[in-house]
Protein backbone atom coordinates (compact mmCIF):
# COMPACT_ATOMS: atom_id res chain seq x y z
CA UNK A 1 0.00 0.00 0.00
CA UNK A 2 1.34 3.63 -0.87
CA UNK A 3 1.54 5.00 2.69
CA UNK A 4 2.50 8.76 1.53
CA UNK A 5 -0.20 9.23 -0.60
CA UNK A 6 -3.03 8.31 2.15
CA UNK A 7 -0.74 10.43 4.31
CA UNK A 8 -1.19 13.44 1.80
CA UNK A 9 -4.42 13.05 2.02
CA UNK A 10 -4.34 12.84 5.96
CA UNK A 11 -2.34 16.01 5.82
CA UNK A 12 -4.62 18.50 3.38
CA UNK A 13 -7.35 19.39 6.29
CA UNK A 14 -4.27 19.16 9.46
CA UNK A 15 -2.69 21.80 7.76
CA UNK A 16 -4.51 24.87 8.14
CA UNK A 17 -5.45 23.63 11.50
CA UNK A 18 -1.76 23.71 12.50
CA UNK A 19 -1.28 26.79 11.40
CA UNK A 20 -3.97 28.67 12.73
CA UNK A 21 -3.26 26.64 16.15
CA UNK A 22 0.22 28.01 16.06
CA UNK A 23 -0.73 31.79 15.31
CA UNK A 24 -3.05 31.38 18.35
CA UNK A 25 -0.48 31.98 21.01
CA UNK A 26 1.58 34.15 18.91
CA UNK A 27 2.87 36.31 15.96
CA UNK A 28 4.62 34.95 13.10
CA UNK A 29 6.46 34.65 9.81
CA UNK A 30 6.55 31.96 7.10
CA UNK A 31 9.96 31.29 8.17
CA UNK A 32 8.77 31.28 12.31
CA UNK A 33 5.87 28.61 11.57
CA UNK A 34 8.18 26.62 9.41
CA UNK A 35 10.46 26.38 12.47
CA UNK A 36 8.45 25.72 14.74
CA UNK A 37 7.28 22.71 12.46
CA UNK A 38 10.32 21.75 11.75
CA UNK A 39 10.60 19.19 14.42
CA UNK A 40 6.98 17.75 13.43
CA UNK A 41 8.08 16.61 9.98
CA UNK A 42 4.31 14.36 10.01
CA UNK A 43 2.81 17.41 9.29
CA UNK A 44 3.93 17.35 6.26
CA UNK A 45 4.37 21.35 5.96
CA UNK A 46 7.06 22.70 4.02
CA UNK A 47 8.69 25.75 2.26
CA UNK A 48 6.99 25.04 -0.33
CA UNK A 49 3.40 24.16 0.80
CA UNK A 50 3.00 27.27 3.56
CA UNK A 51 3.10 30.13 1.35
CA UNK A 52 0.16 29.33 -0.32
CA UNK A 53 -1.52 28.09 2.74
CA UNK A 54 -0.97 31.51 4.40
CA UNK A 55 -1.83 33.25 0.70
CA UNK A 56 -5.52 31.63 0.77
CA UNK A 57 -6.23 31.90 4.23
CA UNK A 58 -5.49 35.92 4.22
CA UNK A 59 -7.79 36.24 1.41
CA UNK A 60 -10.15 34.50 3.52
CA UNK A 61 -9.85 36.55 6.23
CA UNK A 62 -9.07 34.10 9.08
CA UNK A 63 -5.37 35.54 8.99
CA UNK A 64 -3.73 38.89 9.01
CA UNK A 65 -0.05 39.81 7.24
CA UNK A 66 1.79 42.52 8.14
CA UNK A 67 5.29 43.40 6.88
CA UNK A 68 7.87 44.31 9.72
CA UNK A 69 11.02 45.31 9.72
CA UNK A 70 13.28 44.10 12.88
CA UNK A 71 14.99 47.37 14.86
CA UNK A 72 17.94 48.15 13.55
CA UNK A 73 17.66 47.53 10.42
CA UNK A 74 17.58 43.82 8.34
CA UNK A 75 15.50 41.71 6.14
CA UNK A 76 11.93 43.31 6.15
CA UNK A 77 9.35 39.79 7.40
CA UNK A 78 5.77 39.62 6.80
CA UNK A 79 4.65 38.40 10.46
CA UNK A 80 0.75 36.86 10.54
CA UNK A 81 -1.60 37.28 13.36
CA UNK A 82 -5.15 35.78 13.91
CA UNK A 83 -8.26 37.64 12.81
CA UNK A 84 -11.18 37.72 15.27
CA UNK A 85 -12.72 35.31 12.04
CA UNK A 86 -9.67 33.34 12.03
CA UNK A 87 -10.02 33.08 15.98
CA UNK A 88 -13.56 31.64 15.83
CA UNK A 89 -12.60 29.12 13.11
CA UNK A 90 -9.81 28.51 15.23
CA UNK A 91 -11.94 27.60 18.00
CA UNK A 92 -15.06 25.36 15.89
CA UNK A 93 -11.70 23.37 13.93
CA UNK A 94 -10.50 22.35 17.70
CA UNK A 95 -13.88 21.00 18.96
CA UNK A 96 -14.36 19.26 15.42
CA UNK A 97 -10.72 17.76 15.67
CA UNK A 98 -11.05 16.77 19.23
CA UNK A 99 -14.09 14.92 18.59
CA UNK A 100 -12.59 13.33 15.64
CA UNK A 101 -9.14 12.30 17.52
CA UNK A 102 -11.11 10.64 20.47
CA UNK A 103 -13.55 9.03 18.22
CA UNK A 104 -10.97 7.87 15.68
CA UNK A 105 -8.73 6.49 18.59
CA UNK A 106 -11.03 4.18 20.10
CA UNK A 107 -11.94 2.87 16.84
CA UNK A 108 -7.85 2.59 16.24
CA UNK A 109 -6.71 2.44 19.42
CA UNK A 110 -5.05 5.85 19.98
CA UNK A 111 -2.11 5.53 22.56
CA UNK A 112 -0.88 1.49 21.83
CA UNK B 1 26.94 32.55 -9.03
CA UNK B 2 26.38 34.40 -5.84
CA UNK B 3 23.62 33.63 -4.02
CA UNK B 4 21.61 37.39 -4.58
CA UNK B 5 22.03 36.54 -8.36
CA UNK B 6 20.38 33.05 -7.68
CA UNK B 7 17.71 34.72 -5.91
CA UNK B 8 17.20 37.27 -8.37
CA UNK B 9 16.77 34.99 -11.28
CA UNK B 10 14.51 32.64 -9.17
CA UNK B 11 11.92 35.75 -8.45
CA UNK B 12 12.49 37.03 -11.91
CA UNK B 13 11.16 33.41 -13.46
CA UNK B 14 8.46 33.52 -10.56
CA UNK B 15 7.30 36.92 -11.23
CA UNK B 16 6.77 35.45 -15.05
CA UNK B 17 4.90 32.59 -14.06
CA UNK B 18 2.57 34.37 -11.78
CA UNK B 19 1.77 36.89 -14.84
CA UNK B 20 -2.45 35.66 -14.80
CA UNK B 21 -2.84 37.23 -11.15
CA UNK B 22 -2.67 41.03 -10.20
CA UNK B 23 0.29 43.05 -10.29
CA UNK B 24 -0.29 43.74 -6.48
CA UNK B 25 -0.72 40.18 -5.82
CA UNK B 26 2.21 39.04 -7.83
CA UNK B 27 4.41 41.58 -5.71
CA UNK B 28 3.20 40.46 -2.77
CA UNK B 29 3.83 36.79 -3.42
CA UNK B 30 6.84 37.51 -4.76
CA UNK B 31 8.47 39.59 -2.05
CA UNK B 32 7.54 37.19 0.70
CA UNK B 33 9.39 34.64 -1.09
CA UNK B 34 12.40 36.97 -1.20
CA UNK B 35 12.14 36.98 2.04
CA UNK B 36 12.27 33.69 2.75
CA UNK B 37 15.58 32.85 0.26
CA UNK B 38 17.33 36.28 1.28
CA UNK B 39 17.04 34.79 4.98
CA UNK B 40 17.43 31.00 4.27
CA UNK B 41 20.70 32.72 2.26
CA UNK B 42 21.86 34.28 5.61
CA UNK B 43 21.71 30.39 7.57
CA UNK B 44 23.83 29.13 4.35
CA UNK B 45 20.83 26.92 3.18
CA UNK B 46 19.89 28.39 0.27
CA UNK B 47 19.78 25.80 -2.11
CA UNK B 48 17.95 23.61 0.30
CA UNK B 49 15.23 26.17 0.40
CA UNK B 50 15.12 26.69 -3.32
CA UNK B 51 14.77 22.80 -3.61
CA UNK B 52 11.95 22.74 -1.07
CA UNK B 53 10.62 25.64 -2.88
CA UNK B 54 10.42 23.62 -6.19
CA UNK B 55 11.04 25.25 -9.47
CA UNK B 56 9.38 28.90 -10.07
CA UNK B 57 6.73 27.17 -12.12
CA UNK B 58 6.30 24.95 -9.33
CA UNK B 59 6.09 27.14 -6.66
CA UNK B 60 3.49 29.79 -8.81
CA UNK B 61 1.14 26.92 -9.82
CA UNK B 62 0.81 26.42 -5.59
CA UNK B 63 -0.77 29.83 -5.53
CA UNK B 64 -2.56 30.28 -8.39
CA UNK B 65 -4.51 27.22 -7.64
CA UNK B 66 -5.38 28.53 -4.27
CA UNK B 67 -5.94 32.17 -5.64
CA UNK B 68 -7.85 31.08 -8.66
CA UNK B 69 -10.45 28.64 -6.11
CA UNK B 70 -10.99 31.17 -3.59
CA UNK B 71 -11.89 34.21 -6.00
CA UNK B 72 -14.29 32.12 -8.23
CA UNK B 73 -16.14 30.92 -4.65
CA UNK B 74 -16.02 34.64 -3.33
CA UNK B 75 -17.41 36.34 -6.51
CA UNK B 76 -18.75 33.33 -8.46
CA UNK B 77 -19.01 35.48 -12.25
CA UNK B 78 -18.48 32.77 -15.08
CA UNK B 79 -15.09 33.91 -15.94
CA UNK B 80 -13.82 33.73 -12.64
CA UNK B 81 -15.23 30.33 -11.75
CA UNK B 82 -14.60 28.91 -15.72
CA UNK B 83 -10.71 30.60 -15.17
CA UNK B 84 -10.41 28.63 -12.24
CA UNK B 85 -11.80 25.44 -13.72
CA UNK B 86 -8.78 26.03 -16.44
CA UNK B 87 -6.32 26.67 -14.17
CA UNK B 88 -7.03 22.87 -12.47
CA UNK B 89 -7.63 21.16 -15.21
CA UNK B 90 -4.29 22.58 -17.01
CA UNK B 91 -2.64 21.71 -13.39
CA UNK B 92 -4.13 18.05 -14.49
CA UNK B 93 -2.63 17.37 -17.44
CA UNK B 94 -1.24 14.46 -15.83
CA UNK B 95 -4.97 12.87 -15.48
CA UNK B 96 -5.62 13.75 -18.59
CA UNK B 97 -2.98 12.02 -20.43
CA UNK B 98 -3.52 8.89 -17.89
CA UNK B 99 -7.26 8.67 -18.74
CA UNK B 100 -6.34 8.65 -22.38
CA UNK B 101 -3.81 6.19 -22.52
CA UNK B 102 -5.27 3.71 -20.05
CA UNK B 103 -8.22 4.21 -21.68
CA UNK B 104 -6.85 3.37 -24.98
CA UNK B 105 -4.93 -0.26 -23.37
CA UNK B 106 -8.87 -0.85 -21.69
CA UNK B 107 -10.14 -0.77 -25.05
CA UNK B 108 -8.31 -3.12 -26.80
CA UNK B 109 -8.31 -5.36 -23.93
CA UNK B 110 -12.38 -4.84 -24.69
CA UNK B 111 -12.08 -5.44 -28.03
CA UNK B 112 -9.51 -8.93 -27.73
CA UNK B 113 -12.89 -10.10 -24.67
CA UNK B 114 -15.19 -9.31 -28.18
CA UNK B 115 -12.70 -11.26 -31.13
CA UNK B 116 -12.51 -14.40 -28.60
CA UNK B 117 -16.28 -14.47 -28.28
CA UNK B 118 -16.82 -14.15 -31.63
CA UNK B 119 -14.41 -16.83 -32.50
CA UNK B 120 -16.50 -19.33 -30.94
CA UNK B 121 -19.88 -17.84 -32.56
CA UNK B 122 -18.66 -17.33 -35.88
CA UNK B 123 -15.56 -18.65 -36.78
CA UNK B 124 -15.17 -18.49 -40.45
CA UNK B 125 -14.90 -14.42 -39.68
CA UNK B 126 -12.53 -14.01 -37.02
CA UNK B 127 -9.01 -14.68 -37.75
CA UNK B 128 -5.37 -13.09 -37.94
CA UNK B 129 -4.78 -13.13 -41.64
CA UNK B 130 -1.84 -12.62 -43.38
CA UNK B 131 -1.19 -11.80 -46.85
CA UNK B 132 2.47 -12.08 -47.86
CA UNK B 133 1.52 -10.80 -51.65
CA UNK B 134 0.65 -7.59 -49.72
CA UNK B 135 3.38 -7.97 -46.90
CA UNK B 136 0.06 -7.00 -44.57
CA UNK B 137 -1.54 -8.46 -41.44
CA UNK B 138 -5.48 -8.32 -40.10
CA UNK B 139 -6.42 -9.34 -36.73
CA UNK B 140 -10.29 -9.03 -35.81
CA UNK B 141 -13.56 -9.88 -37.64
CA UNK B 142 -14.93 -9.47 -41.42
CA UNK B 143 -17.34 -10.85 -43.61
CA UNK B 144 -14.88 -12.23 -46.49
CA UNK B 145 -11.00 -12.76 -46.00
CA UNK B 146 -8.84 -9.33 -47.03
CA UNK B 147 -8.01 -10.89 -50.13
CA UNK B 148 -7.44 -14.21 -52.04
CA UNK B 149 -3.80 -14.29 -51.20
CA UNK B 150 -4.56 -14.02 -47.26
CA UNK B 151 -4.03 -16.95 -45.22
CA UNK B 152 -5.52 -17.59 -42.05
CA UNK B 153 -2.56 -18.09 -39.61
CA UNK B 154 -3.95 -18.84 -35.75
CA UNK B 155 -7.13 -21.27 -36.46
CA UNK B 156 -8.18 -22.98 -33.47
CA UNK B 157 -5.22 -20.89 -30.97
CA UNK B 158 -7.01 -17.88 -32.14
CA UNK B 159 -9.21 -18.25 -28.54
CA UNK B 160 -6.47 -18.57 -26.21
CA UNK B 161 -4.13 -15.93 -27.66
CA UNK B 162 -7.41 -13.67 -28.28
CA UNK B 163 -7.91 -14.30 -23.95
CA UNK B 164 -4.02 -13.59 -23.20
CA UNK B 165 -3.76 -9.91 -25.16
CA UNK B 166 -7.20 -8.93 -23.49
CA UNK B 167 -5.45 -10.34 -19.99
CA UNK B 168 -2.37 -8.59 -20.89
CA UNK B 169 -3.74 -5.78 -22.16
CA UNK B 170 -6.21 -5.09 -19.18
CA UNK B 171 -3.22 -5.85 -16.81
CA UNK B 172 -1.54 -3.14 -18.30
CA UNK B 173 -4.13 -0.51 -18.05
CA UNK B 174 -4.64 -1.16 -14.43
CA UNK B 175 -0.56 -0.83 -14.25
CA UNK B 176 -0.42 2.43 -16.09
CA UNK B 177 -3.64 3.85 -14.46
CA UNK B 178 -1.72 3.25 -10.93
CA UNK B 179 1.34 4.94 -12.57
CA UNK B 180 -0.59 8.07 -13.26
CA UNK B 181 -2.30 7.98 -9.99
CA UNK B 182 0.70 8.07 -8.37
CA UNK B 183 2.47 10.41 -10.54
CA UNK B 184 -0.53 12.87 -9.82
CA UNK B 185 0.05 12.22 -5.88
CA UNK B 186 3.45 13.29 -6.43
CA UNK B 187 3.40 16.05 -8.71
CA UNK B 188 2.21 19.64 -8.40
CA UNK B 189 2.96 21.21 -4.90
CA UNK B 190 6.33 20.18 -3.12
CA UNK B 191 5.65 18.81 0.64
CA UNK B 192 2.51 17.14 -0.57
CA UNK B 193 -0.25 19.59 0.57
Amino acid sequence: MDVEAWKSQLRKGAAELAVLALLDDTARSGIGLLDALEARPEIGLSDGSIYPLLNRLEREGRIEGRWQTPRGGGRGQKIYALTGEGRSALKSMRAAWTGFRDELSEIVGGSR
Amino acid sequence: MSDDRKIDDYLKALARSLRVLPERDRDDIVAEIRAHLEHRAGEGKLADAMKALGGPETCARAFIEEIKIQSAFADGGPTKTFGALLALASARVTATAGLFFSGIFYILAAAFVFIGFYEMVAPETVGLWSDPAQGSFFFGTMDDPPSPTARELLGRWLVPVAAALAVLFFVFAQWLTKLFLRLMMRRGRPGAI
